[in-house]
């Protein structure tokens, strides 16, 4: 594979899996606030 | 709404929302249209599009569900007034059309996995032989009639039988992809696969086919503008938010997509490689159930994978059908209907107008064409719809209102004004023009079955329908927005 496969690999797979999950982790904890402030 | 009508949980909706939007079309299109279209370059202009287009539509049909509380008719008359009713209509046509022959396309799926479960695909030839005798054919009706059996037993629960039964596929559908794409990433030759995926071909971005390709493919397999959303966002809790999530889907959609890009690409570049040309060329069907299966027989331990393989598109495909089963169910709700009786005047429906799909490859095709392009006119639709309910007011009150997680600028203001409608005639006037080439010498013949006529024959036949009807569909759908304020 070339260098510039392997850095558009990372790019592209980066932003999408690590949007997804940063997203998700941000969801989680958005939902625990509200949980917690439900709770008050 | 009462509680028993609510997800469950956050969770419970994102599950249900991915499940959705994850559908065959991840697994056996998504690699196929970014290996014939230059790779990496395709990948720049995919991601591209999930921001131009499939986030900006997943927040208006989440913010239409969230306020009017009503399937995508009422949705349509609640936001844009009664006028607009038709428009709703064409939205839940569209889907249902689709519905009908993608309980077929579960079908197969099922079919192909018993014969993966049975070891019937392990010899030479015989994913050929069983999809020749199969699809097409008056057998194909018996798995049409179980995906539609199965996906009725789902939506009769109502919403929490769907968050039930996502809960526990769309998890195992996504470690059974991830398993499938490690392994794949691990035959020896895959790095081959991967640098056909990931390496961009610079010049290619000047090509506008790209660019329209990667846009179709989001505007086809992220479910954003088929009312689908919008169905499942009738659910949500007052204190969901409407943007976090909509980014959460469209990200999730596309993280299948790309595994399941490396995982079909790295087996054909690790087992067959000097076919890759004639599997990636074989078409959907071609490539998922006659292909596929003779690259996983050539595998060490290929039978597992081969079961994981169609394990996998069946729940894609099962999640999928269960949402638009629920679309159509919702509208009937909405004029007045119970539950259980509008699941079964639309489960009769699916299993009547399924069939011709189910015994006809080539009338199956024509349908799949010709909702493609309606789907396309459906994303138009939502942005006029909330265009006339006021963009700064959908934003300020419902996106950014009660429960935002991620409070959204003007930007998507400019998005559904401008882009999602320009891009939407693009793309409808770009495949109307490429299949000008398809059927040269009969390309508006209304009763061919891929060419420019079919489409506009049958679109133009609903919305006349839905314009006639428009008055019924507005008055049994709802009240808009203003009449309940007022």
């Amino acid at each position: 594979m070339t260098t510039t496969a392997t850095v558009m690999m990372i790019l592209i797979c980066g932003l999408v899996w690590g949007g997804f999950v940063s997203l998700l982790f941000r969801a989680a904890k958005s939902e625990g606030r509200k949980r917690a402030r439900g709770r008050d | 709404m009462s509680r028993a009508e609510e997800f469950a949980s956050r969770w419970g909706l994102i599950v249900a929302t991915l499940g959705m939007a994850v559908g065959t079309g991840n697994i056996w299109r998504f690699p196929r249209i970014a290996a014939s279209n230059g790779g990496g370059s395709f990948l720049v202009a995919w991601v591209v599009f999930l921001f131009l287009w499939s986030v900006p539509l997943m927040i208006v049909e989440f913010s239409f569900g969230k306020k009017s509380r009503k399937g995508a008719i009422g949705a349509f008359v609640h936001m844009a007034g009664r006028k607009y009713a038709w428009m709703g209509g064409f939205v839940a046509l569209c889907a249902s059309a689709i519905m009908f022959y993608y309980s077929v396309v579960t079908g197969w799926c099922f079919r192909f996995l018993a014969a993966a479960l049975t070891g019937g695909l392990s010899g030479e030839g015989e994913s050929q032989a069983l999809w020749s005798s199969f699809a097409g054919t008056p057998k194909s009706l018996v798995t049409h009639f179980l995906a539609l059996g199965i996906g009725v037993a789902v939506v009769w629960f109502g919403v929490r039988g769907i968050e039930r039964v996502a809960k526990v596929l769309i998890p195992t559908l996504a470690l059974m992809v991830l398993i499938l794409a490690v392994r794949a990433v691990t035959l020896p030759g895959a790095e081959k696969g991967l640098a056909f995926l990931f390496t961009p071909d610079w010049q290619a971005l000047a090509s506008p086919t790209i660019w329209l390709e990667a846009l179709t493919q989001n505007a086809w397999d992220t479910g954003a503008g088929w009312g689908l959303i919008l169905t499942y966002a009738i659910y949500m809790r007052a204190r969901e938010d409407v943007s976090l999530n909509a980014f959460l889907i469209g990200f999730g959609n596309n993280s299948m997509s790309l595994l399941a890009g490396i995982m079909v690409l790295c087996t054909v570049f690790a087992i067959n490689p000097s076919a890759q040309a004639d599997i990636v060329g074989a078409g959907n069907e071609g490539l998922t159930f006659i292909w596929m299966p003779q690259l996983f027989a050539a595998m060490p331990g290929g039978g597992i994978f081969m079961v994981l393989f169609f394990a996998a598109l069946s729940f894609a495909a099962l999640t999928s059908l269960i949402a638009m089963l629920e679309l159509a169910t919702r509208v009937l709700i909405d004029m007045g209907l119970e539950r259980r009786p509008a699941l079964l005047w639309v489960a009769a429906a699916g299993l009547v107008c399924g069939m011709p799909s189910a015994l006809s490859m080539s009338f199956f095709k024509n349908q799949d064409w010709v909702w493609g392009v309606g789907l396309m006119l459906s994303g138009l639709f939502f942005a006029i719809a909330a265009g006339r309910f006021g963009l700064d007011r959908l934003r300020t009150e419902v996106v950014n209102g009660e429960g935002c997680d991620l409070p959204i600028g003007r930007w998507w203001v400019t998005m559904i004004a401008i882009v999602v409608p320009v891009e939407a005639v693009t793309l409808i006037v770009w495949w109307l023009w490429a299949a000008r080439g398809w059927d040269p010498d009969g390309w508006l013949h209304p009763l061919h079955a891929g060419n420019v006529g079919t489409v506009l024959f049958q679109i133009a036949i609903a919305l006349v329908v839905l314009l006639l009807l428009n008055r019924f569909l507005g008055s049994r759908s709802g009240s808009s927005a203003e009449e309940v304020s007022a």
